[in-house]
């Protein structure tokens, strides 16, 4: 019997696939943008090959064509002429003036390396932290000798991107009250959900305020929400509070002896428990793809304590376990009061 | 011979029952992995694969940056779960695994877009939780998936299967090109592994360990060719209904 080989072009009949053509051709090529917010593009897809738009980040042009390829799987973003596709999940790419909590890697000579789950790790000098005391005078050898006194391997510190190098590491500023070690709480992290990404719609995005003071029951506690994706719920600092406004020219009140020190506290168990459910309420948000900023954490956790005090009355919870059931019941409830 | 092909130019069907240009069933899913930058698992046929991306980031040696030219490094690890084979296997490390990740780790440094995270690394890991052929197709499959989950940026994807010549002896003429070959067909037979670039022809992967007649070897990547552009069509309506849920 003679064999036929079929052309390249020929379509195969294969396969016996379990979701039968459970989608219509979404990909809309050599038009204009595909603007549905439904579908979304993948790498390899044509997004255009009108020579008027512009290329941007998640598109790539091959040589000698004007033909607009995606490179990631995300959404397409137009801005004026620019055609950009936001991926579904990346890496946090650090920007500057982002407030981002970092873990120390390493201590070197005259800088500390800071993962801030960037693709690179990110450094520290040591002329960009303020001493204690508030003294502001130029580091000496004494202080090089005595780096580990500030922060040593493991500590979690909040800063600010003061500046990106070349090869997109950045360069880290705690010269500010807002900044400095972390210590009293929980440590949360929410892989691929950094960095504001326009499209994807859970995670931490860039906003007005990235940290705040959460009222609870059992008191205080401050949340530090990091554009990098990394968490931080803490017992409220009262030392903090006193010297709120301090501007940066008169940081000698405000820098005590308590700044750098790696000793927890004595926390109540009725804030622990708080802290506690702020996290896992934050986690609930990720999995539920809700954004996380200051407005939703204050009413989703103020849901969630209603909740869990009509639970204890009426017993039984009729809702998904974890986090996100938590948290699909409380938003359930937010929706229907209005 | 253990496995009797001949049965084959009878019915023309294979031994588990597919004709020449049929696939395994495909059963894949993306981000499995929460704590991953990215992961996929990906079943062909009996063949089961679940690959994990951690990156780009700095290496794991401090000090030692990643890629010659400000680029990336691909770095992969092909793990084998003590299960996966008919015999557990004595050695962790032989030679057909770092053939396997040494293939994979050339193919997706050209493939990705590694300028853009100059001294990175990306670390691909694969492990490998049933065997039954068309192995190194299944990896890279699987590593495309994750790698997209990671939002790594990549030319198009790089999707591969297997194919393999029917004739066994070399006298007979009547011979089918097979697609996506199964562990004891892969015993029997001349097969070739080949990956390709999305809907394009080019060709970026291509394995062959056993010996076949020159002639065939045309018809076979033909065959795996267009197998290749089927597979592209299933992982990407994976990859768009996940998409959907963002939307």
């Amino acid at each position: 019997m003679p064999i036929t080989i079929l052309p390249p072009s020929a379509p195969i009949a294969t396969a016996h696939l379990k979701h039968e053509d459970s989608d219509e051709d979404m990909s809309d090529d050599d038009g204009l943008p595909i603007q549905s917010a439904t579908s979304i593009v993948t790498p390899g897809e044509t997004v255009t090959s009108d020579p008027q738009w512009m290329r941007g980040h998640g598109t790539y042009v091959p040589a000698e064509t004007t033909t607009i390829i995606s490179t990631v799987a995300g959404h397409l973003h137009k801005t004026n002429k620019l055609l950009s596709v936001q991926p579904l999940r990346a890496r946090y790419q650090p920007e500057i003036g982002d407030l981002v909590v970092g873990r120390i890697v390493s201590v070197q000579t005259k800088k500390w390396t800071v993962d801030i789950a960037a693709p690179m790790l990110a450094s520290l000098p040591l002329s960009a932290i303020n001493l204690p005391g508030g003294i502001l005078r130029r580091r000496t050898a004494v202080d090089e000798l005595n780096i580990r006194t500030f922060f040593s391997e493991g500590d979690l510190l909040v800063a600010e991107v003061q500046s990106l190098h070349g090869d997109n590491t950045a360069s880290l500023h705690t010269r500010s009250l807002k900044y400095g070690k972390l210590r009293n709480g929980l440590f949360t992290s929410l892989s691929g959900a950094g960095g504001g990404i326009l499209s994807r719609r859970g995670g931490v995005v860039r906003s007005k305020r990235q940290t705040f003071t959460l009222q609870t029951s059992a008191g205080e506690i401050d949340v530090v929400l990091g554009v990098n994706g990394y968490i931080f719920v803490s017992a409220h600092n009262k030392s903090k509070q006193d010297e709120k406004d301090v501007s940066i020219t008169s940081l000698e009140q405000g820098v005590s002896e308590t700044l750098y020190s790696s000793q927890n506290d004595e926390i109540e168990p009725g804030v622990a428990r708080e802290i506690t459910r702020v996290s896992t309420l934050v986690k609930g948000l990720v999995a539920c793809g809700r954004r996380v900023d200051e407005d939703m954490i204050v009413r989703v956790y103020e849901g969630a304590v209603d909740l869990d005090a009509e639970e204890k009355v009426m017993g039984s919870a009729d809702r998904a376990g974890g986090a996100k059931g938590v948290v699909e019941a409380v938003l359930g409830r937010l929706e229907m009061g209005g | 011979m253990p496995l009797d092909t001949s049965t084959y130019s009878l019915a023309l069907l294979r031994l588990d029952g597919r004709r020449w240009n049929e696939l395994r069933n495909i059963h894949a899913q993306i981000s499995t992995q929460a704590a991953a930058d990215g992961s996929s698992y990906l079943e062909m046929g009996n063949t089961k694969v679940l690959c994990t991306v951690t990156g780009p980031a700095e290496g794991r040696q401090s000090g030692q940056r990643g890629g010659k030219d400000n680029e990336a490094k691909v770095e992969v690890e092909i793990g084998f779960a003590g299960f996966s084979g008919l015999e557990r296997r004595k050695r962790k490390n032989d030679k057909r695994t770092s053939e396997m990740q040494h293939t994979l780790e050339t193919a997706y440094s050209s493939l990705l877009l590694t300028h853009l995270y100059p001294h990175s690394t990306i670390t691909l890991n694969i492990h490998i939780l049933s065997q039954d052929g068309s192995l190194l197709a299944a990896c890279i499959n699987a590593a495309t998936l994750a790698l997209i989950d990671a939002g790594i940026p990549m030319t198009d994807y790089l999707v591969a299967c297997t194919a393999a010549s029917s004739a066994t002896s070399a006298e007979s003429d009547n011979s089918d090109p097979l697609l996506d070959l199964n562990n004891l067909e892969e015993q029997e037979l001349s097969f070739l592994t080949v990956g390709t670039l999305g809907r394009s022809d080019r060709v970026s992967v291509l394995i062959m360990e056993t010996r076949v007649r020159m002639e065939r070897v045309e018809g076979m990547l033909a065959v795996g060719i267009d197998g290749c552009k089927r597979m592209r069509e299933i992982l990407d309506r994976v990859v768009k209904e996940y998409g959907q849920r963002f939307s």
